[in-house]
């Protein structure tokens, strides 16, 4: 115990002294709240807000009343565009053509045809279109609505099915982005983190000429493995834990409640996911010791452990795009986290059964790669590469 | 007391150790002596449990190596040839780091330390962050961490380079009070000066076994030559390797 200790106190304190290295590892728990905080921001004003919609429109005079009310939707004729947003409308040629007899059609109640022109196709169209449509569409039906009331028909006549919508989204569960982000966030955290404590633990120490003379000393192999290991996952739970911390504070700041959305981390949520993530973190530093102690230099171990911790943070990136997800990757290390995580955000129960799974078979991988680095240490083709 | 015998070890088609056998005694300081490839450092990291021999054993103070790698360990201390040090700790801290791994803790650690530091003479380095420290204050650390349990085998390897004449002087008298109190040590080196100054016993290592071995004088009687490395030359059969 004296020689862990002394292992691990070592260990902790080269890692705390590199001060610029933490910083750089800590540096996503201070760039996941802002980058959060901003797209949130954002994502508020876009689906708050209207923007005015300026549209090309032939026959103005034939129907003021439906200009007044597309008016009324933030929607008007090009003619009263601000110049700075000139080109822009131009650009995408909105043309609503209203016919001369509109006047006299509605006074006989033929159907009145208004043609919008546009291209359909363009995907920055789409919600000013709609718009467009909307208010037409409203307008539309509010005359006729009246038509059939003063001759005396039930307006319900018309309506022959009602479809009832119940959306199953519990109300925390609408504002997903935020979560999905931060869960991804957090993925990353667990393996970059602690990389730069890893790296500097491994083939740092091999490159500054002091890992022979520790692997000669009366210590096992395992217990310094161990002590590494400790380190950078301590390093790497930090960063965890300072993005969720730092994230819940920059998300107090940002009214969600105008998009009727929530976030708030319970402390029992909390507690699951720095529990669920310890696992990931311990899993991350292992595979990072592993393979950085094959390398022969801090800078090689950059470039081949960077390839290596890509692949699980692109994980959660492919699994979006999978339509049938295979059940075992409920299981696995990464994958595993990162679906329950995406339940925990979406506010649906936690699934024991997956988190005790996914937890044990990390934690044996862990074990495998603390054994086999354990061996490859003590291995006579590493001792001979030492020097 | 270290004692290796007839040790063999191959790489592949290389044949590094070929039946080395040798007894370093306690009391004495014990000196190999051998060209580069002559299967020193394989030697030595067989004798720190970090290579297995095919044949043969090395025993520290009647330990075998190969059984008990720990022990055996314990009750060695070791000069590596590369000293690197750890930069962002003290010298203070890292030679605590060292004590502990060794087992020592509380008060009996703290004098340990003390002592050492006092030993080498090293108060005003002490609570100094080593990077940045000249070759002799790196050495002096090394040394301190070495020897800060106390062992009673002490084996030190090609020492003195890159050290100045200030620095390998402070070395060569801590070895002979080392000496003095009765440990053994076994020093390998390249400078014939020092072995032939320093050391009680010289082995003289070629092709991984013992081409010679005896007090300096012995060897150069042996050899019918007035200066070691004239005898050196002629024991190894070939002056291969000794300018290096």
């Amino acid at each position: 115990m004296i020689q862990f200790k002394a292992l691990l106190i070592k260990e902790l304190k080269e890692a705390f002294r590199d001060k610029r290295a933490l910083l750089v590892a800590m540096m996503l728990a201070f760039m996941a709240p802002l980058v959060i905080f901003g797209m949130s921001k954002m994502a508020i004003k876009e689906m708050v807000s209207k923007p005015p919609i300026y549209v090309k429109i032939t026959g103005e005079e034939h129907a003021p009343k439906l200009i007044k009310k597309l008016a009324d939707e933030n929607i008007f004729s090009f003619a009263s565009v601000p110049a700075e947003d000139q080109k822009l409308w131009d650009d995408r040629n909105i043309e609503l053509n209203i016919p001369e007899s509109f006047a006299e059609d509605m006074a006989e109640g033929v159907v009145i045809n208004v043609t919008l022109r546009a291209d359909f196709s363009e995907q920055s169209l789409n919600t000013p279109l709609r718009r467009v449509k909307n208010a037409i569409r409203d307008y539309s039906r509010e005359i006729g609505y009246k038509r059939l009331l003063v001759r005396g028909i039930d307006v319900r006549l018309l309506q022959v099915v009602n479809l009832v919508e119940q959306d199953t989204s519990l109300p925390s569960s609408n504002f997903m982005m935020i979560s999905m982000m931060l869960g991804m966030y957090l993925l990353m955290a667990a393996f970059m983190s602690g990389l730069s404590v890893a790296i500097d633990s491994s083939a740092g120490e091999r490159e500054r000429d002091v890992l022979e003379i520790l692997l000669c000393q009366p210590v096992s192999t395992m217990k310094i493995v161990l002590a590494k290991l400790t380190s950078a996952t301590i390093i790497a739970l930090l960063g965890v834990v300072l993005t969720l911390i730092l994230t819940s504070v920059s998300m107090s700041f940002v009214d969600l409640s105008k998009i009727g959305a929530s976030f708030s981390l319970e402390p029992m949520t909390v507690v699951i996911i720095v529990g669920m993530l310890l696992p990931l973190c311990l899993f991350a530093s292992a595979v990072q010791l592993f393979f950085s102690f094959q390398a022969k230099s801090f800078k090689e171990a950059q470039s081949s452990v960077t390839m290596v911790i890509m692949l699980p943070v692109m994980l959660p990136f492919a699994m979006n795009f999978m339509d049938s997800k295979p059940q075992w990757l409920d299981f696995i290390p990464v994958s595993g986290q990162s679906l329950i995580m995406e339940d925990i955000f979406k506010g649906l129960p936690v699934d024991w059964f997956a988190l005790m799974a996914t937890t044990v078979i990390t934690i044996v991988a862990v074990a495998v790669f603390v054994v086999g680095l354990t061996k490859k240490l003590q291995s006579e083709k590493v001792i001979q590469s030492l020097s | 007391m270290i004692e290796v015998s007839n040790l063999h070890k191959s790489f592949k088609s290389v044949k590094a150790l070929d039946g080395l056998s040798f007894t370093a005694k306690d009391g004495e300081i014990t000196g190999i002596l051998g060209p580069n490839g002559a299967g020193k450092t394989t030697c030595l990291r067989t004798l720190y449990g970090l290579l297995k021999a095919d044949e043969g054993f090395a025993k520290i103070d009647g330990i075998t190596v190969k059984e008990q790698p720990l022990e055996a360990r314990a009750r060695l201390g070791i000069f590596p040839d590369k000293f690197g040090l750890y930069e962002r700790l003290t010298a203070y801290e890292q030679i605590d780091y060292f004590a502990s791994i060794h087992g020592l803790a509380g008060q009996a650690k703290k004098t340990a330390i003390e002592q050492i530091i006092a030993d080498l003479n090293m108060e005003d380095l002490a609570h100094r962050k080593t990077a940045g420290f000249s070759q002799g204050q790196r050495m002096k650390v090394t040394l301190a961490q070495a020897l800060v349990h106390q062992p009673k085998n002490f084996v030190l390897d090609e020492p003195t380079r890159g050290l100045d004449v200030m620095s390998t002087r402070i070395l060569r008298n801590y070895l002979s009070t080392f000496k003095e109190k009765g440990h053994c040590i076994v020093f390998s080196s390249h400078v014939m000066q020092e072995v032939a100054a320093l050391c009680d016993r010289v082995i003289i290592v070629a092709k991984g076994k013992v081409a010679a071995q005896g007090t300096p004088q012995e060897l150069c009687e042996l050899a019918g030559e007035s200066l070691l490395e004239e005898a050196f030359v002629k024991l190894i059969g070939s002056d291969e390797g000794v300018a290096a």
